[in-house]
Order: structure tokens, then sequence, then C-alpha cells
């Protein structure tokens, strides 16, 4: 009654369960269904942001054409900054409905332009996409319990349930194999379209192969937890509301108290705070004496203590001066702004050990790169772009160098991290 | 008659019997009470927040010192939406949209701001809120209240003991119907308790009363679904299964595969993208800060005209403002042609979005929850066209003022280094009053009902569909 004959008979078994086998189609379908419409949004994606760089650039060089001074080149001319979606993106869009991953920016103060949403139709962020992490952390289980939860149950009705224990000769066993076999089966129609969609889009073997065991591992936690409680000698409808209540408790209710736990424990400022201060700071410079402003920007920049000299009532250095500062008059409130959001996420992930679905999602999401890692760590890089345009006009602007158009051609350009300058 | 009622009498006391349904109903209880809570805390507080943020923003533009006004103009203020009373239910887009938008000369920025960007991310069932748990784990509760009510007497054999006393397949299925009905009405109390504190907040009854009207309407069609479902199949397990799997597709598959569909479908170009393709419309319309901008030549000539002048000087307006005046306008017709041609795609994504409501009950739900809660798409974009107006109108009260008050000779001097010359190019701080009061409110109860109209019918639909197919296959019930 043992080794492979014994599978071998379940597994034929199994093969006329046709009940069973419309669920393995199902998944199948799904999974397929979720990996084509992630990668249809990611290709969509990539198209934007190919008109985008085509016409960001076209903008700037027209923008560019009509001016006649390093000042305003710098307040005319726009640069696009972006997140490529990665090759994993289509298994797990994650943030990107939501965060934005494309600004335009300028060198006039970043903290009011940063955190601009160019985000596409709320609806649709509100209810979510249906990506593969989505379909794997939240649908995948539940029709694990509905294919595991009366094994028993069913076979009781049935009247074989003595008879198949006993000539087991141990009483786990065969609903073990009946409850890994279903599982085996419903993993494989789950992790196909993964895989080959995967090794079709480049993905590298690493990240496919770590997905592929995050989603094994997944699945035989859920087995396991359904077939310990299709063992309760329960009719078979106490038991499926009690798998279908442990699902919620861990895909719902564990996130959701968690989530407004760690939104109290981690407070962050009021984004209105941020903008207000640091308008507050732009526009007093013009009626503060030049020098407070100066002051406060050398402190930042000494290499310009000897250019700040002012020949006339207005200069683009000190208008640019005066941004820099705003920015500067903010950092406390928009570091604490990021720092909030850095330590919710830590104790978010923390937390997620306690929600399998929730970490699922988030193991996927690390992976495809579109978690709030990501979003923070764009925005960090469009901060250093936007350095490297100051850096850029202060040469020109404090310098007092003539203007040349054929030196915008040196302009800094954003590159995004991963993808070759 | 008195047959449905004892019907619907003996379920209840079954259930009273029942530790599934008792354990699960309490559950439900306990969890919709706790959101309920903390839902309308969070709410309120946003609301307060950005109220005192609106009250702030406009007595910091009032208290600016004298200036020249174009400086006003990019000084700029700042607008918070408010949310909804009904909001404390049903928060909506509310977390998803930015809440506040900075107002500026020549641009139309973006709303900042999203609580979603900035809270834990937890997964897509983390933000729960009543109108999330009556739209997804209402129906599951149901699922359980109900799937035995007619297979439970077939697998007991009560079912022919039931006829043989004369109780006909109608007036079981009507009575378990009842039961059900009214069992829904007891699962609505929390929200009728949320409706009242919103009510206490200025929502109006018929407002209040739609969107409980709306969840009983919802919540019957599981009801009743689950008794079709109880009668047509033999086996309890069976039943419960099949119901599992009908709650599994119709509240987490549907909407989110409806979503995919939609972008694929209707895919819509974003802010940035739009912005770009206006640009190169705007570039042709001439730089309001450029009086010499061959854009204005008409202009000035037509000036030079009417006041038989021809030096700029000898105008009794400032060009400059005029020009200002001018150009922002130019501007703004063109900047509102794209943003309502951007507003009406998401309009049209909505719509092609809610057009799946008719094959999932939860979509059409949440849909007309939205709607009635003033928490919907529409809200949004009410907020977004009340704040560009509330930005034009500043603007131009401070271009007029720069026409009108500042002379062209002062305006040309503003950087001079003579702190006289420079103190004539400022204009008295009380021609800051052009900024009007702003309070985002919620929009009236028929324009939010009429937008939720739609979905209602879809629901209805199912309801009547579903209570047909139950009376039908109910009447010819065989034990």
């Amino acid at each position: 009654m043992n080794g492979p004959s014994a599978i071998v008979r379940e597994a034929s078994l199994l093969r006329r369960d046709r009940g069973f086998l419309t669920w393995v189609v199902v998944v199948l379908a799904l999974a397929s269904i979720a990996v084509l419409s992630g990668l249809n949004e990611v290709s969509h994606q990539r198209a934007t942001l190919e008109k985008l760089l085509a016409a960001d650039r076209e903008d700037r060089e027209d923008a560019l054409a009509k001016q006649s001074d390093w000042g305003s080149a710098a307040y005319y001319s726009f640069h696009l900054t972006y997140d490529p979606p990665s090759d994993f993106a289509f298994a797990a869009l994650g943030r990107r409905d939501q965060d934005p991953w494309k600004h335009r920016v300028r060198m006039l103060a970043l903290e009011g332009q940063i955190y601009e949403r160019d985000v596409g139709n709320p609806v649709l962020a509100l209810i979510g996409r249906f990506d593969y992490a989505f379909f794997a952390a939240f649908v995948l289980p539940i029709v694990l319990i509905v294919l595991l939860h009366d094994l028993h149950a069913s076979e009781r009705i049935a009247g074989r349930h003595g008879l198949l224990v006993t000539t087991a000769g141990n009483a786990s066993r065969p609903w073990r194999m009946r409850a890994a076999l279903r599982s085996a089966a419903v993993f494989f129609a789950a992790a196909l379209p993964l895989l080959v969609v995967s090794l079709n889009s480049g993905v590298s073997l690493l990240i496919s192969g770590f997905a592929l065991c995050a989603l094994f591992v997944y699945v035989a936690f859920w087995t396991v937890l359904c077939t310990w409680i299709a063992a309760w000698e329960r009719p078979s409808a106490v038991l499926l509301a009690n798998s279908l209540g442990l699902w919620m408790l861990l895909a719902v209710l564990v996130p959701a108290a968690a989530k407004v736990t760690i939104d109290r424990l981690a407070p962050v400022p009021a984004g209105a705070d941020i903008t207000l201060t640091q308008r507050e700071a732009v526009n007093d410079a013009w009626d503060l004496p030049k020098a407070a402003t100066m002051d406060a920007f050398i402190e930042r920049h000494p290499e310009w203590a000897e250019y700040t000299e002012m020949s006339r009532p207005f200069e683009w250095k000190w208008y640019y001066a005066f941004q820099q500062v705003g920015d500067q008059t903010t950092e406390a409130l928009s570091g604490a702004y990021r720092q909030g959001r850095i330590e919710r996420d830590r104790l978010a992930a923390l937390v997620a050990w306690l929600s399998p679905p929730a970490l699922l999602e988030r193991v996927f999401q690390r992976l495809a790169d579109t978690d709030v890692r990501a979003s923070l760590a764009y925005e960090a890089e469009v901060r250093s772009f936007h350095a490297q345009l100051r850096a850029f006009f202060y040469q020109k602007m404090f310098r007092e160098r003539p203007y040349d158009q054929t030196a915008l051609k040196s302009l800094p350009e954003f590159a995004p991290s991963g993808v070759a300058p | 008659m008195s047959k449905i009622f004892l019907v619907a009498r003996d379920e209840w006391r079954y259930w009273g019997r029942s530790k599934l349904a008792l354990w699960s109903t309490l559950l439900f209880a306990v969890l919709l009470v706790v959101t309920a809570v903390l839902t309308a805390l969070r709410m309120e507080h946003e609301r307060s927040e950005r109220i005192h943020h609106q009250a702030e923003a406009e007595e910091t533009f009032l208290s600016q010192p004298a200036r020249h006004p174009h400086r006003m103009v990019h000084y700029g203020h700042y607008v918070f939406r408010a949310p909804s009373p009904l909001s404390l239910i049903d928060p909506g887009l509310d977390p998803v949209t930015g809440q506040s938008i900075f107002l500026e000369g020549h641009r139309q920025n973006s709303a900042m701001f999203a609580d979603s960007s900035a809270s834990a991310d937890l997964g897509g069932l983390s933000w729960l809120t009543p109108a999330l748990i009556y739209q997804l784990f209402g129906p599951l509760l149901l699922i359980l209240l109900g799937h035995g009510a007619i297979v439970r007497e077939r697998e007991a054999s009560t079912l022919v003991a039931l006829q043989a006393q004369g109780v006909r397949g109608f007036d079981l299925v009507a009575g378990k119907a009842l039961a059900l009905a009214s069992a829904i009405l007891v699962l609505l109390l929390p929200l009728g308790v949320s409706a009242l504190a919103a009510i206490s907040m200025g929502e109006s009854l018929i407002a209040a009363f739609a969107l409980i009207a709306i969840y009983f309407l919802y919540l019957n069609i599981w009801s009743l679904l689950s008794l079709l479902i109880s009668v047509l199949l033999q086996r309890r397990s069976s039943v419960l299964t099949g119901l599992t799997a009908v709650w599994l597709f119709s509240t987490l598959l549907m909407p989110a595969l409806a979503v995919s569909n939609t972008t694929r479908e209707f895919p819509l170009a974003g802010k940035i993208e739009v912005d770009l393709a206006m640009l190169e419309e705007v570039r042709k319309l001439g730089d309001g800060h450029n009086t010499e901008d061959p854009a204005f030549q008409k202009l000035r000539a037509d000036l030079f005209n009417r006041y038989n002048v021809n030096k700029v000087e000898d105008l009794p307006v400032n060009l400059r403002g005029v020009v200002a005046t001018e150009g922002e306008a130019k501007l703004t017709e063109t900047m509102n042609e794209f943003a309502d041609r951007r507003m009406a795609g998401e309009l049209r994504q909505a719509s092609l979005l809610n057009r799946h409501g008719w094959l999932t009950p939860t979509l059409a739900v949440a849909r007309a929850s939205r709607s009635v809660s003033g928490t919907a798409l529409e809200t949004h974009q009410r907020f977004l066209r009340e704040a560009e107006a509330v930005r034009f109108d500043f603007v131009q009260g401070l271009n007029k003022v720069h026409a009108e008050e500042l002379s062209y000779v002062d305006d040309i001097n503003r950087n001079s280094s003579d702190p006289e010359v420079e103190k004539r190019s400022r204009v008295d701080a009380t021609n800051w009053q052009v900024l009007d009061d702003f309070r985002f409110e919620t929009a009236s109860q028929e324009l939010r009902i009429e937008n939720a109209s739609g979905s209602v019918l879809a629901l209805t639909c199912w309801c009547l569909l579903l209570a047909a197919g139950s009376v039908l296959f109910g009447i010819r019930l065989k034990p």
C-alpha cells in the first residue's frame, strides 16, 4: 500500500476527479492571465517612457534655444527623471500604481517638485491590478483551502474513512499523500506560466529561482495548514469556515491591524507642512537682506564663499541660492517624512512574518524592485540628479562664465540605476 | 403567509443553536465595530487637519506684506480636499489621491501627498474600512449562514416532513429568504450607527439612507445566491464549496481582472505625457512675462489705439499687467482643454470598469458606495476643477492689480538698487484680499445618488434575477 505504487494509484484517482482537474485548469489560466496582464502593463510603461524621453528632450532643446543667460536656461529647462520597470516587474507591479515613478524637475527648490504625483487613474489604483503576486498571495490559498478542506470529511461521509485508515496502517499517511499530490499539481499549474514568462523576458535565474522557491514554500505552508484543519473530526462546512477564517486572519486581519499600529508607532509629518515651510523660506528670501541668504547658502557650499558679491539688485546666483536655502530649511521635515516611511517599511517587513500572504507579496515586490524601498531609492536618485544639475549651473553662475549654448550640451543627464549611462 | 414567518423563525432558532453561525457572526461584528471606530477616528482626524491647513494657508496668504503683485502670483496658494462625512464608512479614493494642491500662476500642479504613499505596505487587503468589510466579508458570512438553508433539510430528510405538513416549496424559500433578510438588517446596524455619526457631521438623511439601502441590496444578492445554490445542489459540502468559488471569483478575482482589462482596452496617458503635448501648443501662445513677445503685439497695438498714445509709458494701465492677464487667460484655456481631456479619459476608464459591475455585484456595490459617500472619482475631479477656479481667480485678480495699481515705469524699475524706487514697485497688502475662501464641500445628495444609479440598477437586476431563480426552483423543490 505504500511507496511508488500508492502514489500512482492516488494519482490515477485524481486524474478522474473532474472537480479537481477543473481547479487545476483554473489555476493555470489565472496564473497565465496574471503574468500576461503584468507583461502588458510593463511594456506599456516602457513605451510610455520611450515617448516621454523623446518629447522631454525636444521640449528642453526648444526651451534652451530661446535663452540668453544661465539663469533662464536653468529656469526654463525641465528634466525627465524616471524609474524604468525591472524585468521581473510583470510579476509584481507593487507600488508603481500608487507612487510616482516619473517626474520632470528643474533647478528650482526640489521640495516643491518631488511630491508631484503623476500616477494613473485612482479608481484603478484603489482596486489594484491583477498581478501575479496578488494571485499567488491571496487567491491561491483559497484554492488550496477549497481543494483540501474536506479530504477527510468526504471520505467519512462516503463511509470509507475507517477502511482507508486501517488498510494504510497509519492514520495520517493516505491523507498526507493525497494532500501533497493535490498541492503539487496546483503548484505546478501556478508556477509554469511564471517560469515560462520569466525565462522569456530575461529575468535572471537567481530571481526567478528565488521566486519559485518562495512560491513553493508558500504552497507547502498552506498545504500543511489545510491538512491540519482537515483532520479535525468535524463536518466539512465547519472545516471550510475555519480554514477561510484562518485565511482572513493571516491575509487581512493581521496586516490591517499591523498597518494601523505601525502608522501610529512611526508617525510622518503632514505633507502640507513640508511644502508650506519650503514656500515660506523661498519667498521670504526676496525681502531678506541678500547676505542672509548667501550666508546660509555658503554654509552648505563653502567653495563659493568668494563669489557671493552681487553687483546688481537681481542676480540669478542669488535666486538659485535662495531656492537651495528653501530646500535646506525644509530638510528636517522632509527628512522626517522620509525616515518615517523607511521606519514604517522596516516595521512592516518585520510584521509581515506574521502574515504569510503579505510576506509573499513583499518578497515578490522586492524581487521585482517595485516595493517601498524601490520608491525611496528612486526618490534618492531624483535628489542626486537635482544636485548634479545645481553643481553644473553653480559653476557657470558663480564664476560668471559667459553664456554659451554649446556648454549646455554637457548638461547632466538623468540615468536610472541599473541602466548604463 | 404565517407559514413563511414560521419558517423564518425556525431558521433564527437554528442559527441560535449553530456554533458556526454564532461564532462567525460574532467575529464579523467585532471586526466591523473595531474597523468602523478606527476609520471614523482616522477620517475625522484627516478632516479637521485639512480644514485647519486650509484656514492656515488662507491666513498666510492674506498676511503677506506689501509686494510686487506678480511675486504673489508665484507665492501661490494651497487648497485642501476635506473628506465628506460619509467617508468614515467608505473613504473610497481619499487615501489614493493627493489631498492638497499648490496653486500658482502659469501652472496646474498635481495633487500631492496621498496617504497610501506614506503608509506601511502590507498587501492589497490591509486597508480595511467598514465598506470593504461589507463588500468582501459580508458575503462570506451570508454564505455561511445561508448555504445550508435548504440542503440541510434535504440531508437531514426533514424536507419530506415539512412538505407533508403542507409547507410548500415557495413558503420554504420565502421564509428562509425572509430570515436572511432580517439577519442582514441586524448586520447593517453598525453601518447605521456610522451613518448616524455622519449625519451628525452634516450628512443628509437621504444619502445616509441610500448608502444603507445599497448595502442591503448587495447583501441580499448574496443571501439569495446562497439560497439558490442550496436549492439546486444535493450535498451541503458541494453547496459550500461552490459558493466559496463564486465568492472568490466575484470579490477577489473579477475586480482585479476588470482593472487589468480596462487598462489594456483603454490605456491612458499620464500627466507628464499630457503636459508635454500641451507645452508644444503653449509655446505658440507667447510668454506672459515678456511684453515684447510677438504674440502680444496685437494687444499692444489695440491698447495704443484705444488710449490714443504711442508710448507704453503713456498708457493709463500697466502694459506688463495687461500682458500677464492676457497670457494667463490664453494659457489657462489651453491647460483646461488638456486637463478636461485627461479627466474625460479617466471617466471613460471608470465607466469601462463599471461595466464589469454586470459581471460581479462587488464592483457595482463599490462604485455605488463611493458615489453616495462622496469619495468617488467625480469628487476628486471636482476638487481639481474647483482648485483650478480658485487658482485662475486669484492669479487674474493679482494681474488686474498689476495692471491698474502699479505704473509701468515703477514696474520696470522694480529691481532698482534705490530702496525708494524699489518700494514703489510694491502694492499694498490689502490687495491680497482677491483670494476667496475655499472650503471643499460634498456634492449634493441628488448628484451623488444619480451617479450611483447605474450601479444600483445592476444590483437590482442581480437581486431580481436571483430572487426569480430561487422562487422558480423553490416551487419545484423535491425532497
